[in-house]
């Protein structure tokens, strides 16, 4: 056993050196991870964040409905005939075709979609409803929205429609006031914080779109989508039509052009952080320098003083990134990625009111890893490298 | 070479800030040669050169000119590997302010040379141990340099230098920082060296060390000014 480890002892013991080092120069260390932590931290949180929140995305698209009908408005989405849902449900091919309405207004200043329930079509977030489901002149509103306003079960909404008079260039706006009948509750996800559901009649009445929805959400028969889809195109040539998978990539452009934002930021960052690493895991560095020149005098090749350097930093840069990834996830699933949240999430503020989806992939671990790997080294095999080359005496002067 | 001769040098020049205004000349052409097995001694007022030249000796430091050779061969053109090599098989240093590692204790600093070797950690524990006993210092074995004394911190960077059994042993003023109990304590030290025929290089003013010294090697501001014997 011991023959077959001889090659590996040097190592093994440069290793354990290595280990004695981390700890008996315990500030220096410390120093060194906390930057680290620094570092990494964000980087793992938000790509956690970023990677839940393009996940749950992705899946509502998924669990959603196959094509998307609209009217074509000037290259813009129109609104299209309420009974064209019913031509649509004789096409080959069509399981469903649900018609929706869906829109955005501001409730004293805040963002709000509003979204309108068929009787044939019962959303899965109204299952995490604190009261009851929307009747006729009632609401039901995501609890971001409630706890903004301050709102309650059986609170009064007034919801502004549209601009019908301009005096001095004042709006006077029409105003329609809806009863609260629940609230959604903290499990109902991202997607139903800011949200305003009631009956589609009523958003339709609030919308004056009679006879009209924003939308038809069509339902087919898996491997239909082309003869569907030529079908739509035949029977009017003004339809808008998107697929499940057209959505899907409009949501990945998306998100992954917000990643790419974030990384270009974060990559800045990192530059920046370079220079605080080399200067806090230079912290020492005369005796450091002097350790150097003391080993190198007493017989040590410059690999070997560059090898037992090399664990160091591989050690420290294992626990910095394991050390960032705990605390990442502590902040993101424990404490709801408190303030981080929103980089990604506008509805989420620093104290998000729902829970933030986060997703832990082994490669933003691995990237960061790899990160500390580079600053560690960077930071310290560099001097040391510069130390180990010269004469001894000239590292002991 | 002479038949018994371990080291020679020739024409050996060291200057610092070479061409600067602010040059020094710490060895100008020094000529010597030292006997397999000797006790030299290094002899001059301070600055004259003793420690550079023993440190070229000793190959931490590189000569700006001239010749080292050891066992014939000429070494000051050797590469860093080689020179750590030279060390690690066949020189001991003891320097003047000892240089111990300070969070290390008394058996890891004398281990040190040998842990990248293919030495297990017990062996080496052991050999370390082994050392230091022999030269009285077991019971500080696991003290740090801060809890020794002067002359036990020697004697620790003394077990360090002996660790990898050198045949030339280079000693910088080893009789500066300690009192003359410890000096006598060296002496017997190096006279049980001398005796297993290692050749021992030192630079010192003491009486006691110079009265058992083959040959004393006079330097006065980097010149080699005379040789003598006691």
């Amino acid at each position: 056993m011991k023959n077959a480890l001889l090659p590996f002892i040097k190592h093994i013991n440069l290793l354990y050196t290595a280990t004695g080092n981390i700890l008996r120069h315990k500030l220096r260390s410390m120093v060194v991870v906390l930057c680290l932590i620094a570092v990494l931290f964000p980087f793992i949180s938000s790509v956690a964040v970023l990677e839940g929140v393009k996940a749950q995305s992705v899946i509502s698209v998924d669990e959603g409905a196959d094509i998307y009908v609209t009217m074509d408005l000037y290259g813009k989405n129109g609104v299209i005939p309420i009974e064209t849902a019913g031509e649509i449900k004789k096409i080959e091919g069509v399981v469903r075709a649900v018609p929706r309405v869906i829109g955005r207004t501001y409730i004293e200043g805040r963002l709000a979609v509003l979204s309108g329930i068929s009787d044939d079509e019962k959303p899965p977030s109204l299952n995490f409803i604190k009261g009851s489901p929307p009747g006729s002149g009632e609401v039901v509103i995501g609890k971001a929205l409630a706890d903004e306003l301050k709102l309650n079960i059986g609170s009064s909404l007034s919801i502004g429609v549209r601009i019908f008079a301009i005096v001095d260039h004042r709006p006077y706006i029409l105003k329609k006031v809806y009863r609260i009948s629940g609230i959604f509750d903290s499990r109902s996800g991202i997607w139903t914080s800011r949200l305003v559901m009631m009956r589609m009649d009523d958003l339709i009445a609030m919308f004056e779109m009679e006879g009209f929805v924003t939308d038809i959400a069509v339902y087919i028969r898996p491997g239909s989508e082309v003869s569907v889809t030529e079908a739509l195109q035949r029977m009017n040539p003004y339809f808008r039509i998107q697929t499940k998978g057209l959505v899907k990539s409009y949501i990945e452009r998306g998100f992954n052009m917000r990643g790419g934002i974030f990384l270009i930021l974060y990559t800045v960052a990192f530059a920046l952080a370079v220079p605080a690493i080399l200067v806090s895991s230079g912290f020492g560095l005369s005796d450091r320098k002097k350790e150097i020149g003391i080993l190198k005098a007493s017989g040590w090749q410059t690999h070997e003083v560059m090898e037992m350097v090399f664990f160091e930093n591989l050690m420290l840069a294992i626990a910095g990134a394991s050390a960032a990834f705990i605390l990442s996830f502590i902040w993101v699933r424990l404490l709801n990625g408190f303030f981080i949240a929103q980089i990604f999430i506008a509805e989420a503020g620093s104290m998000p009111p729902f829970p933030v989806p986060s997703r832990f992939m082994p490669l933003p671990f691995i990237l960061s890893f790899f990160f500390a790997l580079i600053l560690t080294i960077v930071g310290g095999m560099y001097s040391t490298w510069k130390t180990a080359i010269v004469p001894p005496a000239e590292a002991l002067r | 070479m002479r038949d018994n001769e371990l080291i020679r040098c020739e024409g050996v020049w060291k200057v610092y800030n070479e061409g600067r205004p602010y040059e020094v000349r710490a060895l100008e052409d020094v000529s010597l040669r030292i006997q397999r097995g000797s006790f030299t001694l290094f002899s001059g007022p301070s600055g004259s050169g003793k420690t550079t030249l023993m440190c070229i000796i000793g190959t931490i430091h590189r000569p700006s000119r001239g010749g080292v050779y050891l066992n014939g061969k000429d070494i000051s053109g050797f590469s860093d590997a080689a020179l750590s090599r030279i060390r690690r098989e066949r020189i001991g240093f003891v320097f003047q302010n000892f240089n111990l590692i300070p969070k290390l204790s008394a058996w890891e600093n004398t281990a040190a040379p040998i842990i990248p070797l293919c030495v297990t950690e017990r062996e080496r524990r052991q050999r370390a141990l082994q050392l230091l006993n022999r030269l009285g210092l077991m019971e500080r074995a696991h003290h740090r340099p801060e809890e020794l004394s002067g002359g036990e911190q020697q004697r620790v960077a003394i077990a360090r230098a002996l660790i990898n059994d050198p045949e030339i042993i280079i000693l910088d003023e080893p009789t500066s920082n300690i009192d003359v109990e410890n000096i006598s304590l060296l002496i017997g030290i190096l006279e049980d060296l001398r005796a297993k025929g290692k050749t021992i290089l030192a630079s010192s003013h003491d009486e006691s060390m110079l009265k058992r010294a083959d040959l004393i090697f006079e330097l006065r501001r980097g010149h080699l000014t005379g040789i003598r014997t006691p």
